[in-house]
């Protein structure tokens, strides 16, 4: 019979403890991340006559909004290595990418929050079941995107299937990083939630998603402090088969992401008890 | 097999504190997180505005027990069984347990409402930490506990509360738990449905389950449990035989003013909007003495002292006994109205009998249930929630379910 204790020292007294708990719990919760996602995602499709056509609504719409501003010469996307609407729609999936993983840890747990309360299980079977209904969502984009590239006769070079699935797995990393650091003070303050929400909002303007990073200027300052400049743009520069230009700060941020993403996910186990307790039952 | 190997929950000493606030506790939500961070034990004492939701709380359990937690509302029971369950953690103090704990908190943990029935117990057992395989193998002992027939492949938001209750509690049954907690979910269901639970846990405790029981009903507690714990504004105040920790906790409940007679509960005078008040009750002999415990096969009288503010003209008196041995359920129920019996009385005392020509209960321990109630609305004037009288056999009844009034005649 196994024995489990619970006291008022902290996990981190035994660390090594803690790290076998991690693993121990990782393993654990894949089958309950997959069944989370399965009773999600067909709890979605039950209740919609639209369907998945919903996954492709939005990075349509606006890739026609943008289309029709750059068209109109309201926008100035400079140089694009790809056909403008083809361009800005990779760009668009790989923001939504990491913006979905940015918001699964808040969305998984505020969605469990009842439960949360009343029974334990591992709680990484909620954020891994939100990251599986992303990927879901991110699959069927793929399909929109390789129509479009169909459409304007857009070869991919080869490399591309290869090297460009590192970089969206940096892009989910680093989204999972933020989320999984700012997860306690969000379930804990709501200004946190709706201060993130916001972010969001701005953070897109200032990545190059529907634009070619520029060269000069405050604002091309910016765009090149953004972390997610250098793993966007490498990713879509892969899919064009051209060279990449961020590649150190690629392997700089992808590096810290991929640490960052262990660290916080350390904290968020330390601190769920504590939120937890405070989410009430 | 050494006596200290059956330990399965052994706790000590184990506090919590919450503050009310909503402010102030945020603050101490990240300072808690922050010593967390740092490995920094937790802090000693209590803060501005905190205060104990369990202190200094020791208790152990072996295989096969079964502890009932008693206390009124807010005396920290939840919180017990919350830090039992791993969901919390305790500010002191710490707690081994041994086995699989199944929390029988969350009924329907994960029940996503547009999902049918079938697909939800997969979510939801995987959710209680039983793996694919073993479902299984246990899906349709699953279905057939919770006995909810077609509903099973509806949408669950097209269920009745209690149905849907019926299922999580099949779910958390058949997990094959070493200790069991349980917080007042065994009030769910029909009558027939709470007999099959209470069944269940009969035979999980026979194989062994440890079971931890918070209820405000003393019937289900006595019912299930050998011994109690008695919580009051997070202190133990009372570990024992469950019958002495109800015994103390109905007293707590309704403090006696007078000298207690016995086999006789007095109940003092509380503020109350009802017309009618119940002030003692007990049995006494035909000659009219208290009795302490009743005889099978005796004459004995229920003597239920009343008082009525004003007159009323409709009174129901509801009687109800439940056998609180092993397997027990409703041993008797009566209701005056159904017997013909409207009762209408003055302003001032009056007395309400039940006679019983012969006490047909065999021996062993019962609680009687006694509420006034109005005639025609049935809504409750007073009521005694338990009553606890016992009852002891002259002749061998073993083999006799009740006691049945005979004669022998040879011709």
């Amino acid at each position: 019979m196994g024995e489990t204790v619970y006291s008022s020292e902290s996990y981190l007294a035994s660390p090594s403890a803690m790290i076998a708990l991690m693993c121990r719990d990782l393993l654990g919760s894949r089958e309950l991340a997959w069944r989370l996602m399965a009773r999600d995602l067909s709890a979605r499709y039950r209740q919609s006559l639209l369907g998945f056509i919903w996954a492709f609504a939005t990075p349509i719409f606006m890739v026609a909004a943008l289309t029709l501003a750059v068209d109109a010469k309201l926008v100035n996307a400079g140089n694009t290595s790809l056909p403008y609407p083809a361009f800005v729609l990779l760009g668009m999936v790989l923001w939504q990418t990491f913006t979905d993983a940015l918001n699964a840890p808040a969305q998984a747990m505020i969605g469990a929050k009842t439960f949360l309360a009343r029974l334990k299980f591992p709680h990484e079977a909620l954020i891994l079941a939100k990251l599986g209904e992303a990927a879901f969502d991110f699959m069927i984009k793929l399909a929109l995107l390789a129509g479009v590239f169909l459409w304007f006769g857009v070869p991919v070079a080869w490399p591309a299937f290869v090297l460009a699935p590192l970089a969206l797995m940096a892009l989910v990393l680093l989204g999972l990083f933020i989320g999984l650091l700012l997860l306690p003070l969000a379930l804990l303050i709501e200004d946190v939630s709706r201060g993130l929400g916001l972010a969001t909002a701005i953070w897109f303007w200032f990545t190059p998603v529907a634009y070619e990073a520029p060269g000069d200027g405050l604002f091309a300052l910016i765009v090149r402090l953004n972390p997610v400049t250098p793993l966007l743009s490498t990713a879509r520069d892969l899919v064009a088969g051209r060279a990449a230009s961020f590649v150190l700060e690629f392997w700089i941020v992808s590096a810290v992401a991929a640490l960052g993403t262990l660290v916080a996910w350390a904290g968020f186990r330390l601190a769920m008890p504590f939120v937890i307790e405070r989410i009430g039952h | 097999m050494l006596p200290s190997d059956d330990v399965v929950v052994s706790a000590q000493g184990l506090s919590k504190r919450f503050c009310r606030d909503l402010k102030t506790s945020l603050i101490y939500a990240v300072r808690n997180v922050g010593r967390e961070f740092v490995g920094a034990p937790s802090r000693p004492g209590l803060g501005s505005g905190e205060f104990y939701a369990l202190n200094d709380v020791s208790f152990t359990l072996r295989r096969g027990e079964s502890l009932g937690l008693v206390g009124p509302n807010g005396a920290g029971k939840t919180t017990l069984l919350r830090i039992l369950g791993g969901i919390i953690k305790p500010d002191a103090g710490r707690v081994r347990l041994r086995g699989r704990v199944a929390p029988l908190i969350a009924l329907g943990a994960g029940f996503n409402p547009v999902l049918t029935g079938r697909e939800n117990i997969w979510v939801n057992t995987t959710m209680l930490g039983i793996s694919g395989r073993q479902i299984d193998r246990r899906f349709s002992e699953i279905v057939e506990f919770a006995d909810i027939g077609d509903a099973l492949d509806a949408p669950v938001r097209t269920y009745s509360s209690g149905t849907a209750a019926r299922l999580g509690f099949a779910c958390a049954i058949h997990t094959d738990p070493d200790i069991l907690l349980i917080d007042e979910v065994l009030a769910v269901g029909d009558q027939q449905f709470r007999a099959k639970c209470y069944r269940r846990l009969a035979q999980l405790r026979r194989g062994g389950t440890a079971l931890i029981l918070v209820s405000h009903n003393p019937i289900a507690v006595l019912s299930a449990c050998d011994a109690a714990l008695y919580l009051s504004a997070g202190r133990a105040v009372l570990k024992g035989s469950a019958d002495d920790v109800l015994r103390r906790y109905e007293e707590d409940a309704n403090p006696v003013d007078e000298p207690r007679a016995e086999a006789e509960l007095l109940i003092p005078r509380r503020e109350s909007i009802a017309p009618v008040r119940i002030r003692s009750i007990g049995f006494k002999d035909p000659a009219g003495r208290a009795l302490s415990c009743l005889t099978s096969g005796e004459p004995a009288e229920l003597w239920v002292g009343c008082e009525a503010d004003e007159p009323v003209g409709e009174l129901c008196a509801n009687l109800f006994v439940q056998d609180l041995s092993f397997n027990g359920g409703r041993a008797l129920y009566f209701n005056s109205v159904r017997d013909g019996h409207a009762i209408s009385v003055g302003r001032g005392p009056f007395t309400v009998r039940v006679r019983f020509p012969y006490c047909g209960m065999r021996s062993g321990r019962y609680a009687l249930k006694f509420q006034l109630t109005d005639g025609r609305y049935y809504h409750m004037y007073d009521g005694v929630e338990s009553f606890l009288f016992g009852v002891r056999s002259q002749t061998d009844m073993a083999q006799c379910r009740f006691y049945q009034p005979h004669n022998w005649e040879i011709s």
